[in-house]
């Protein structure tokens, strides 16, 4: 463990991620959970500029359409975004794991077939997976929504879980059962160990770091999604449509969580390239976070060390060096000339 | 024979799959009501019977025509892809393990960036582009126009990303094989002993495990087909979102998608079980 915090990568993911994650926190405990707004900038008497404000010192992001400050947005809206895909992952992997290790020890004549049904589920983008099944949950109905925030995103967080929970433990399944053909597995079931054993005493832990590995990745896969989802209008916590025929809101997500953001700002790129961006930005942020935490894992748990530097040798010169490959040619061609 | 009906086996198993699955929102809709429509459930599973009625209702030439122009976006920029990323592999092979080694992290970072990110980076350049050159190339298309350029461009990148680690983890693989020190002690040129013999038997392992990616990819052509406004299936299919329409959008990919992966897969095996090398 101590290895891990000495491994850059790492650090660097975790400091961030706890940027966001804490931030998020602290600022709605300071700033309370409204953005402020700004409707227009004066300077000596006169309006400089109106909403949305482009970036400067005061709004780092800038300002959306009606004037609210898009940083403060973005860290109101953080810790929705990053807990839900880290419970989406969270879930996914509790129900995957232990069907994996059932699917690899007690169920492996029956592997095969298995896999072959979950096979064709790699050509069902996860994307268009996601968004059939949520629509009907978070598109907000003409009648308005049948269930409350709570729920749905209860509901999300469930359906997003299970969707590619056939994936991935037919994943973990396929690794049990390659290690469960290892010698000293072998060894031990001759001496009579049960299956349930060799599970908890030697399959978990050999496969724990892959675990590990696997949580971060399902996590940028999660985060991939939302940003999906968000740009198709279905954030997270339900999209409140307006069915108003003349003059209707558009879209609007709850409590700021970025794919919202992104995805209801998405259109003014070419005018007020900040609102998309901003989100967008942040999203990398966290995926490249984690994916240096997932980097930094490895290689403390791995042992790779970084390739140390040749030293050169000092006292040989790369005279005595050539000389030498010039004899050797001589040798061989002597060796030819005798053949 | 007995290889064909295997065949025929497991595409008649994902069929079923995925009808399976595109009626799901049915139950879902349901499960929200706190009842269970079963019947519904079922009545949708038989919307495909008699088959002529069905394409009848929901086929017409407007959605083939979206569906070949999906098609043709996909398997060009796979190409392209495919094309560069063993391109900068044997480019990156030639250099020292050192360097190596830092290419390598940077395209491990490259490759997590999201996708929405780059296409939206792409966007924004193009229209800086014009603003400062006046050279215009269409970022979105107006009135189902068709366009190639750019989205061929934003699609191909994560793919060639990802192709690229792939392929370099399997180079290296193989570098440390035997054959390739024999070649080595024989006094082959490197570039020779890349070009001929190290990649003929990379290139399969690297086939075998580029299912990967291509999966990515139709996620990816979904959201550059609604950022683009592409008059593409997928784009078509995020406005009417239907049970009936994913059937028709999911089978036009995984078919060819399918037929493609399972001819390469018998040939590369056929191939490698007589024992020679493939290409």
């Amino acid at each position: 463990m101590k290895l891990l915090w000495k491994q850059p990568y790492f650090v660097i993911g975790f400091l961030i991620l706890t940027f966001f994650l804490i931030g998020s926190f602290v600022f709605e405990w300071i700033n309370g959970s409204d953005p402020k707004q700004t409707y227009f900038l004066m300077e000596k008497g006169r309006v400089i500029e109106a909403a949305p404000l482009s970036p400067s010192w005061i709004h780092p992001l800038g300002t959306d359409q009606y004037g609210y400050d898009m940083f403060a947005k973005i860290m109101l809206g953080a810790k929705y975004t990053i807990i839900s895909a880290m419970g989406v992952a969270a879930v996914r992997m509790l129900i995957a794991v232990p069907l994996g290790f059932v699917i690899g020890t007690y169920w492996q004549k029956r592997r095969t077939t298995i896999n072959s049904f979950i096979d064709p589920l790699h050509y069902v983008p996860m994307t268009i997976f996601s968004y059939l099944m949520l629509y009907p949950v978070l598109w907000e109905p003409m009648e308005g929504f049948s269930t409350t925030v709570w729920e749905r995103i209860v509901i999300q967080v469930a359906l997003m879980a299970i969707i590619t929970v056939p994936i991935v433990a037919s994943l973990i399944g396929n690794e049990a059962n390659l290690l469960y053909q290892q010698e000293y597995i072998l060894a031990s079931r001759t001496l009579g160990a049960s299956k349930s054993r060799i599970i908890t005493r030697h399959l978990f832990p050999m496969m724990r770091e892959k675990l590990f590995v696997l949580y971060g990745q399902q996590v940028v896969e999660t985060l991939v999604v939302f940003t999906h989802l968000g740009l198709l209008q279905l954030y997270i916590g339900g999209t409140d449509v307006s069915y108003d025929p003349m003059m209707g809101d558009p879209p609007n997500s709850i409590a700021y969580e970025w794919a919202g953001l992104f995805g209801s700002s998405f259109r003014y790129l070419q005018g007020v390239p900040w609102l998309p961006l901003g989100p967008a930005i942040c999203f990398a942020l966290v995926i490249l976070a984690i994916a240096a935490m997932i980097e930094g894992y490895t290689r403390a748990v791995s042992g790779q060390v970084k390739i140390p530097k040749r030293k050169k040798v000092l006292f040989v010169s790369d005279k005595t060096v050539e000389w030498n490959q010039k004899q050797l040619k001589e040798k061989i061609q002597l060796l030819y000339k005798e053949k | 024979m007995k290889h064909f009906m295997h065949w025929m086996l497991q595409l008649a198993v994902a069929f079923i799959g995925i009808l399976l699955i595109s009626g799901l929102p049915i139950l879902i809709n349901g499960f929200q009501k706190g009842e269970f429509w079963w019947r519904e459930y079922g009545e949708h599973l038989l919307v495909i019977f008699p088959l002529n009625h069905f394409l009848d209702t929901y086929f017409s030439s407007y959605i083939g025509e979206s569906i070949f122009y999906s098609l043709e976006i996909l398997f060009l920029a796979l190409l392209v892809s495919v094309f560069f990323a063993l391109s900068f592999t044997v480019m990156t092979m030639l250099f020292k393990e050192r360097a190596r080694q830092r290419i390598k992290t940077l395209f491990f970072f490259l490759e997590s960036l999201p996708d929405i990110l780059v296409i939206l980076l792409i966007q924004l350049l193009v229209i800086l582009v014009h603003r400062h050159t006046g050279v215009f190339m269409r970022i979105a298309s107006t009135g189902g126009e068709k366009i190639y350029l750019l989205p061929v461009f934003c699609l191909m990148i994560l793919p060639m990303v990802q192709l690229y680690r792939l392929s370099m983890l399997t180079f290296e693989a193989e570098e440390r094989k035997l054959y390739v020190e024999l070649a080595r002690s024989l006094g082959f040129n490197k570039v020779i002993i890349l070009l001929i013999h190290i990649f003929r038997n990379a290139i399969i392992s690297i086939f075998f495990q580029s299912k990967k990616t291509m999966w990515f990819m139709l996620s990816n052509l979904f959201i550059l087909e609604r950022m683009f406004n592409m008059p593409g299936i997928m784009f078509h299919l995020s406005e009417h979102l239907t049970g009936e329409l994913f059937l028709i959008t999911v089978c036009s990919f995984f078919l060819p998608v399918f037929i493609v992966y399972s001819f390469f897969e018998w040939y590369f095996l056929r191939r490698t079980s007589r024992g020679g090398a493939t290409l």
